[in-house]
């Protein structure tokens, strides 16, 4: 069984956690902790995010006897962390900003009547298979990806990367739907920024 | 009339489904006609994708090991 840890259904995996498997827990770690860093650092900031996320790992594993499988795995997981970096922060008067300097596409790019003065051509390599065989721009991604602010970063990683659903990111982040919508807008247009410098060049 | 202007603030939203019917018609609209933002929707498709495949990481994401201590700890109590 050991040996075949990473194949464990969900289901198998609690019971192996329960069970104090460090293998399991080392696999679970691995699998979300990026994760719930991402939400922890949109809600609390930098300052604590750390912090929140190991309390969030220990009051998961004393819940997970309780843990009923209504969700999946991560999206419980996700509302601890969510749940613990919000009382972390209820006593301050926490608004989600949305003001982050974001740059939108630059005006220069259009005419007085608002069509694009040059054609955009497509990128050379189209693909996202193609577009990740090339080292320097998979670099130049990451990069971008970890400066964006912290509320972009979770949405997209929640929403874009790990597939849950646009109801779970507003209640996670706890901020609306159409918030979220901007936070998502502004995250992916920077990376496309970052992908379209790269075909410049 | 959509402009050129109008489609990077619409096309996340309209990837997603999430445009109100009336602005996705105007924008389906422009699309035909228009090469340059038909490239620009396909690009953004195209980066999202993209960055779901790389799955990029948080910077300097936590060392585990006092994570793992802590938790042999607490399943040894529990046992």
């Amino acid at each position: 069984m050991k040996s075949n840890v990473k194949e464990l259904d969900e289901q198998t995996l609690i019971a192996a956690l329960i069970d104090g498997n460090e293998q399991a827990f080392e696999l679970i770690v691995s699998n979300y902790h990026n994760l719930m860093l991402a939400v922890s650092r949109a809600i609390v900031g930098e300052a604590f995010a750390d912090e929140v996320v190991q309390d969030a790992w220990m009051s998961a594993i004393k819940a997970l006897p309780k843990f009923e499988g209504r969700s999946s795995l991560k999206t419980w997981l996700l509302h601890i962390v969510s749940n613990g970096a919000k009382s972390r922060v209820r006593r301050e008067n926490r608004m989600v900003s949305l003001d982050d300097g974001w740059q939108s596409v630059s005006s220069d790019k259009f005419d007085n009547t608002g069509h694009r003065l040059e054609e955009l051509l497509p990128w050379e390599e189209a693909t996202p298979e193609a577009l990740l065989a090339n080292e320097q721009l998979q670099a130049a991604i990451e990069a971008t990806y970890q400066k964006l602010p912290a509320l972009q970063r979770a949405a997209l990683t929640m929403y874009d990367m790990e597939g849950l659903s646009m109801e779970d990111v507003c209640n996670i982040l706890d901020i609306s739907a159409s918030n979220a919508r901007v936070l998502l807008h502004r995250a992916r247009t920077s990376l496309h920024q970052c992908i379209d410098t790269f075909q410049d060049k | 009339m959509i402009k050129c202007k109008d489609v990077p603030e619409q096309a996340s939203d309209y990837l997603d489904g999430e445009l109100t019917f009336r602005k996705r018609i105007a924008l389906r609209f422009h699309l035909l006609i228009c090469h340059s933002c038909r490239t620009y929707v396909q690009q953004i498709r195209n980066t999202i994708k993209t960055v779901k495949v790389l799955q990029p990481k948080e910077k300097n994401a936590l060392d585990t090991c006092p994570l793992i201590k802590k938790f042999r700890e607490l399943t040894k109590k529990q046992d």
